[in-house]
């Protein structure tokens, strides 16, 4: 069964029938099963971002639907949707998203305050994660006094803290480094192998997408086409490059 | 582009930033310059000289110099926090110090100058405005509003001399600290490095010893109020280490335990972050709302306690003392003048009374033995005593402090020397007040209605009788005292003056005069009137001023606020959770220093209540502090929960 369905996403911005309309997804159908790892890859402004937003809840879509292990959360709203995200997703953010007031280890430890668990459960959790991720070094620095590659497999492991569904990150190895990016990426591959997590990435940086086992391209608001990993992360790194030249789009971070 | 075109063109696109920081320097200023023009009123000058007013004028002074110092610090603070990154941005494209400086220098100038002009200018309205809804509420005409360059230059002057400093230290910091250090400045934590439960526990011991030294310095009359200002800048120095050091302390307990912590874990990081602009805050609104109480407190109880003494001291509206030819009106003229027909007379008694005046042997001192029948005593005092001959009683017209008192008086009482050498015991001794203030009119002897009738044929004494009238409404009555007082003095004026024993302490005028409630009243409130106007008016600003500063503190960091929630939306908070988040940060910001500053105005109000006999004594002041407290933290409550809805409906919308 898939843990993710999106069906006809259309998404348009400012007024639908008025001429300032931007249509950012026009239709797109898209499904996950249980512990894939993909990446969504386009040209600015080909939609990939909005397109992770309607999917994981943050925006809306205008019409279509999405379903996230049974339930439809493009009819959730407010506390509900909030409380389902906070439960059911785990979200990365290419500006880490991690509060300055805080330190490492709180907030790893935010979304299961929020659940109000337990505090030896959580310090357990946190303690898990943290080895897994090579953090444990700094569990009780602030987020300022670490680095970029640092704080981000914090918001990873902040991600995973109250055990997901799925995990979405948007262009998460964004405003890192290429060492900080492969850390970052073989982190997502533990996560899918040894969690059994589904993972949802967007990104532009080839080097990251040839971590997942399938790429799908999409360009102006449309899936365009797919790749699968078949060999090794060497070759699936020349076929994305050579799609994404196809696509028009030119390939950054090399 | 040239280095003054660059700076122009920043402060545009951060008008905001400026213009917090320049709403902040004004307020200050306007502040300071509003009590200014209180204290260096010359009316208010030349009272202060002689009179309790200069120690009234000392604790706000001290609370005033303390907030200035610490709104513009706090204020240059928050601005620099800003500004600093953006300072380490252009000195990573390569700005120097000297820039960096001239830059510095010449923002804080152009918003020192200006919030100098504006907040003078705002100062100047409205304490023009205060002086009028003042004067015109209490009805006092005496304290009127002027300038003068005094005003202008210690309000000036305090400020530059402030604003120097806080300018200064960023300067030295902006250029000494790293350029990442400037940076970051935005993202740092304010924890502060001297931490000691030692340190906490001697901020709290000189809080504490303030207050008790104030209550010793005010328990001796002779030096009583001289160490005010010592005591009051003990109190915020105390209050501030130990603010400061028990909220770190707190923090560091409650990381201890765990679950605590955890489920607090917003709200505390938060405190813990915003640590140092926090104490301050709230330092400052712990005083302002202490000044704010006590003042009100005294401001009450001196509006109070000026009915209340009229009142205590003329138990009837009028009284007088009449003679055969003195003050001796008929009833018709009398009741033309004080029967008003919108004010008429309620109660009127007459009562004769004979007095004796005896020279003491040695010393130049006069003993006068006022005699009343036991009849015109039950009427006056509405009791039943019944009095054989040769019996008699004392009465003290007063209330006596102590219970013991009245025995000690009846003891040392010798009676006088009458004809045929009588021995007349002592039934009691009775003291309440029922006569107004009249000269020699201290104590009575009650002696049975035979004996009274039998007086003037034993001892050579005068008789006079006491008029006591009651109208409908005393504080109507000031025109129908002027009137009877005129035309006594135009009737004494007529016959012959009398020069005897009675007039050797005292003139005639005094000896006749017409003891009223209402002129009693009138004498008190402009006596008190001016503490009374300077203890509103500074109740008044520093009122504002909590309210201004908690606004200011809570809306000028907004944007951070916003950003801070958008990230907690981000993964997955609820508008339920994100409002009882901001609940509790509002709820400790509002209510701490309510509270704290309540306690404080409590015990000062309780050291300070020691000159005039102690809290024990005036119970009324506690009464009156805890209708000012209650309404305080009602106004208080109703701003908490404005405060909130609108923190509600910008950061989550609903």
């Amino acid at each position: 069964m898939a843990v993710l369905d999106a069906r006809n996403i259309v998404k348009i911005y400012g007024d639908s029938s008025g001429e300032a309309a931007t249509t950012a997804l026009d239709g797109v159908s898209f499904s996950m099963n249980k512990g894939e790892f993909v990446a969504i890859m386009g040209p600015s402004g080909s939609g990939k971002t909005t397109l992770l937003n309607v999917m994981s809840g943050i925006d809306s879509p205008t019409s279509g639907e999405v379903t996230i292990e049974g339930q439809k959360i493009s009819k959730m709203t407010g506390n509900k949707l909030a409380l389902f995200r906070r439960k059911q997703l785990g979200f990365v953010f290419q500006e880490f998203n991690l509060l300055n007031s805080l330190n490492v280890q709180e907030n790893m430890m935010l979304p299961m305050i929020l659940e109000k668990k337990k505090a030896a459960e959580m310090e357990d959790k946190v303690q898990d994660l943290a080895s897994l991720f090579g953090i444990e070094s700094i569990l009780n620095k602030y987020p300022y006094h670490t680095s970029g590659g640092q704080q981000q497999r914090t918001a990873v492991s902040r991600a995973l803290v109250n055990e997901p569904s799925i995990i979405f990150a948007d262009e998460p190895t964004g405003n890192l480094d290429s060492k900080s990016s492969t850390v970052i990426m073989e982190c997502f591959e533990k996560i899918v192998h040894e969690l059994s997590t589904t993972v949802l990435i967007v990104t532009h940086d080839v080097f990251a997408a040839s971590y997942c086992e399938k790429v799908v391209f999409i360009k102006d608001g449309l899936i365009d086409s797919y790749i699968v990993k078949k060999g090794s992360r060497k070759e699936f790194l020349n076929q994305i490059m050579d799609n994404l030249a196809v696509l028009g789009g030119r390939p950054h971070d090399l | 582009m040239t280095f003054k075109q660059i700076v122009w063109k920043m402060a545009k696109v951060h008008y905001k930033k400026y213009i917090f920081y320049f709403l902040c320097n004004s307020l200050a200023v306007m502040f300071f310059f509003m009590f200014m023009t209180v204290y260096f009123n010359d009316q208010i000058v030349q009272v202060k000289e002689s009179e309790s007013i200069k120690y009234l004028l000392t604790v706000p002074g001290v609370a005033l110099v303390v907030f200035t110092v610490f709104f513009i610090g706090y204020a240059h603070s928050v601005f620099m926090k800003r500004r600093r990154n953006e300072f380490g941005l252009f000195m990573t494209i390569g700005m120097s110090g000297r820039d960096i400086s001239k830059l510095l220098l010449l923002e804080n100038g152009v918003i020192a100058f200006f919030s100098i002009i504006s907040g003078i200018l705002a100062g100047t309205i409205f304490s023009r405005l205060f002086f009028l809804l003042l004067m015109n509420s209490v009805g006092l005409q005496a304290v009127p509003f002027h300038l003068n360059s005094e005003m202008f230059m210690y309000s000036i002057i305090i400020f530059l001399i402030v604003f120097t400093i806080a300018v200064g230290q960023s300067l030295f910091l902006t250029l000494r600290q790293n350029v990442i250090h400037s940076l970051k400045s935005d993202k740092v934590t304010e924890s502060i490095k001297l931490k000691s439960p030692l340190i906490g526990g001697l901020g709290l011991a000189i809080l504490i010893g303030s207050i008790v030294g104030l209550y010793y310095t005010y328990s001796d009359p002779a030096i009583s109020g001289d160490y005010l200002l010592l005591w009051a800048m003990a109190t915020f120095m105390g209050l501030y280490i130990s603010l400061h050091q028990f909220t770190s302390f707190f923090i560091a307990f409650a990381k201890k335990n765990k679950p605590f912590y955890y489920r607090r874990l917003l709200f505390l990081a938060n405190l813990d972050y915003k640590f140092k602009q926090l104490t301050s805050i709230l330092m400052l609104v712990t005083a302002m709302i202490m000044v704010t109480i006590l003042y009100s407190t005294i401001t009450l109880f001196t509006y109070m306690l000026t009915e209340k003494e009229a009142i205590d001291s003329n138990p009837y509206d009028m009284a007088y003392i009449q003679t055969e030819n003195k003050n001796n009106l008929n009833s018709e003229e009398l009741y033309s003048i004080v029967d008003q027909k919108e004010n008429p007379i309620n109660e009127r008694l007459l009562i004769p009374i004979y007095s004796y005046y005896e020279k003491h042997p040695y010393q130049d001192w006069i003993n006068v033995y006022n005699f009343m029948s036991v009849d015109h005593f039950n009427q006056l005092t509405s009791s039943q005593m019944e009095l054989e001959d040769k019996e008699f009683l004392y009465y003290i017209n007063d209330e006596l402090e102590n219970e013991g008192d009245e025995g000690d008086q009846g003891i040392s009482f010798s009676f006088p020397n009458i004809k045929g050498e009588e021995t007349y015991t002592l039934k009691e001794t009775i003291a309440e007040r029922n006569i107004n203030n009249l000269p020699d009119l201290y104590d009575f002897i009650i002696v049975s209605n035979s004996e009274f009738e039998q007086l003037n044929n034993k001892i050579d004494g005068f008789e006079s009788n006491l008029h006591l009238i009651n109208v409908a409404n005393w504080k109507q009555s000031s025109n129908t005292v002027e009137e009877l007082t005129g035309s006594f003095k135009n009737y004494n004026e007529k016959t012959p003056p009398n020069a005897d024993i009675r007039t050797e302490h005292y003139s005639e005028e005094q000896l006749f005069q017409v003891a009223s409630k209402v002129q009693s009243y009138d004498r008190n409130k402009s006596s008190n009137g001016i503490s009374f106007f300077v203890t509103t008016f500074l109740s008044i600003i520093f009122f504002l001023g909590s309210f201004f500063l908690l606004y200011i503190n809570l809306f000028s960091d907004i944007d951070k606020e916003k950003d801070r929630i958008k990230k907690l939306n981000n993964i997955g908070i609820t508008t339920k959770e994100v409002k009882k988040m901001i609940s509790r940060e509002i709820t400790t910001l509002f209510f701490m220093p309510t509270i704290l500053g309540t306690a404080i105005a409590l015990l000062y109000i309780i050291a300070m209540a020691t000159d005039i006999g102690g809290v024990m004594k005036n119970p009324e002041i506690i009464l009156h502090f805890f209708i000012v407290a209650g309404i305080y933290h009602c106004i208080q409550v109703g701003f908490y929960l404005y405060a909130r809805k609108k923190m509600f409906s910008y950061l989550t919308g609903v």
